[in-house]
């Protein structure tokens, strides 16, 4: 067993391991945090409440800026020039996807920050009292929250697509150089956001496991985790239906070691199949234990770190 | 909004600029060469005297290497027993995935058609590792940056003389020289010869010729 483990980690044709994974789930529950982050936000006020005190916006508040910082942290040591990783700044090639990606991150974080900033802004007047210059920056960037929130949703969506046009641009390898990854990418981003902003908000910011918000990210969660499945599916049966090595990449990824139990296993069982059947099947006084809640959160995170560590090594098997 | 005739298609013209500015990369400089090789798989005998020359020449460190002979075989019986060989190594793309993907343009194509990296903007991302269909790229264990066959145009082309692997070849199986200009070696051999190119349905436009071995393959 560990010869097998061993040849699904490290094989000829692989270049990028596990680090790449990582960020590329972190970058995801970031923008995905974002997203589901403004969606509760707009609900509370569409409600006449404040969107701050919500635990989910909170949570997006800590988990988005540190996955994505996490996420670029492991990037930049993975270079095999990480005190050099300045030049990705300096020096340009718009033909380049993960150029783009550099740029894209950087407007990301900042925008996040000073969004938040705006978001927070009753709580963050507290340092105004010692610091009056910080109340003057906190007003002028209060004005700019609506606009800030639409340029957010729209960044989210991009750093999330990203991640995917990052592997689709390598064109010898079938799973990757594949118009539906960035969309999966993007939409599996979104449902462990919702998961990621749903553990935090409860762990760290007391939000009731059956609170009103907490229902309505149930509520996207749904649609979220079927146009998923769906995405999964088209994505399999188009590398079918283009025949030769797209299908056999298909074959290996779905049919061989490895890579298909984790697929079987960690993707559809643990991330997808079995956080709906306890959610369907169980009592409702457990479906209301914030214990509970948090393990389906648990699963479904599982679930998309593994389908990131999946496409990228099962990707990698299998090239042109 | 009122979007006028002229603003509507200087807005499509800037759009189009965008695709349009990296596919025209590889069309430039058609005053310049176009450098090319072509291996003959009919002269090839596996001795490996081209990679060892390669090593030399460009102080290829021993964990790595620019140019592999991959021997596949025995074929036949008796008298006819044969192997067949096959070069390994940069392809220099006409339109590269590694130039297309690098993001600090690190990798770049000379004036000559020959494609290079160049070592201290590299930052070690890998991404052309990943993007060249051809699996030649390396990490350097010294520099820490990418490397792969320049053609020899940083040591020996500069000095007048030809890619090392060209002029170790006992059999005269490499051919190197230029696509532009019609009496060059390469251009008279692709006239005469029948060859093909890896991977050409990617797009990448090689210009690695290769002669087909010729002989079947026993099923």
């Amino acid at each position: 067993m560990d010869n097998a483990i061993s040849s699904a980690l490290h094989f000829e044709t692989m270049v990028w391991p596990w680090p790449i994974a990582i960020y590329l789930f972190l970058a995801g529950v970031s923008a995905g945090a974002v997203l589901i982050g403004i969606a509760v936000k707009l609900y509370r006020e569409s409600r006449g409440q404040i969107g701050y005190e919500s635990g989910i916006v909170k949570g997006m508040a800590l988990i988005a800026p540190i996955a994505v910082i996490i996420g670029l942290a492991i990037l930049i040591i993975d270079l095999t020039k990480p005190l050099e990783f300045w030049k990705m700044m300096i020096y340009w090639n718009p033909s380049s996807v993960m150029f783009w990606g550099v740029m894209l991150l950087s407007v990301y974080i900042m925008v996040l920050f000073l969004f938040l900033a705006a978001v927070f802004y009753t709580p963050l007047m507290a340092i105004d009292r010692r610091y009056p210059i910080v109340g003057t920056v906190l007003a002028l960037l209060k004005r700019f929250e609506k606009p800030m929130q639409t340029s957010m949703i729209f960044l989210a969506i991009a750093v999330g697509a990203y991640t995917g046009f990052l592997l689709s641009a390598l064109k010898a390898f079938p799973i990757f150089n594949n118009p539906v990854l960035p969309i999966l990418f993007l939409v599996s981003g979104a449902s462990s956001g919702a998961a990621a902003t749903m553990l935090f908000g409860m762990l760290c910011f007391k939000e009731k496991a059956d609170s009103q918000d907490i229902h309505f990210v149930h509520k996207i969660e749904k649609p979220v985790l079927m146009t998923e499945i769906f995405l999964l599916f088209a994505f399999f049966l188009g590398l079918v239906f283009a025949g030769g090595v797209s299908a056999e990449a298909a074959r290996v990824a779905l049919m061989g070691d490895f890579w298909s139990y984790i697929f079987w296993g960690g993707v559809v069982f643990c991330g997808m199949v079995l956080p709906w059947l306890l959610q369907w099947f169980s009592p409702r006084s457990l479906t209301h234990k914030p214990g509970f809640v948090a393990a389906l959160c648990v699963l479904s995170l599982s679930g998309v770190f593994a389908l990131r560590h999946f496409i990228l090594y099962a990707g990698q098997m299998t090239a042109i | 909004m009122k979007l006028s005739r002229r603003h509507f298609l200087a807005g499509g013209a800037a759009c189009a600029a965008i695709p349009v500015a990296t596919l025209v990369t590889a069309e430039e400089e058609k005053t310049g060469k176009n450098l090319a090789l072509v291996f003959d798989q009919t002269k090839c005998i596996g001795c490996e005297a081209c990679s060892q020359a390669c090593r030399e020449a460009n102080n290829v460190p021993a964990q790595v290497s620019r140019l592999n002979i991959v021997r596949e075989g025995p074929y036949g019986e008796g008298n006819d027993k044969h192997y067949r060989f096959d070069r390994q190594s940069c392809v220099h793309c006409e339109t590269a995935p590694c130039i297309a993907v690098c993001p600090t343009g690190a990798c770049f194509r000379d004036e000559d058609g020959v494609v290079d990296v160049t070592a201290n903007r590299c930052v070690g991302c890998q991404y052309c590792i990943a993007a060249c269909p051809y699996r030649v790229r390396y990490v350097d264990p010294e520099t820490k940056a990418v490397d792969k066959c320049d053609l020899c145009r940083k040591t020996r082309l500069k000095e007048g003389k030809l890619p090392a692997c060209v002029e170790a070849c006992p059999t005269q199986a490499v051919v190197f020289g230029d696509l532009n200009d019609p009496k060059s070696d390469v251009a008279k051999l692709l006239r005469a010869k029948q060859t093909y190119r890896d991977k050409v349905s990617l797009g990448t436009k090689p210009k690695l010729y290769k002669v087909p071995h010729g002989k079947g393959k026993v099923i």
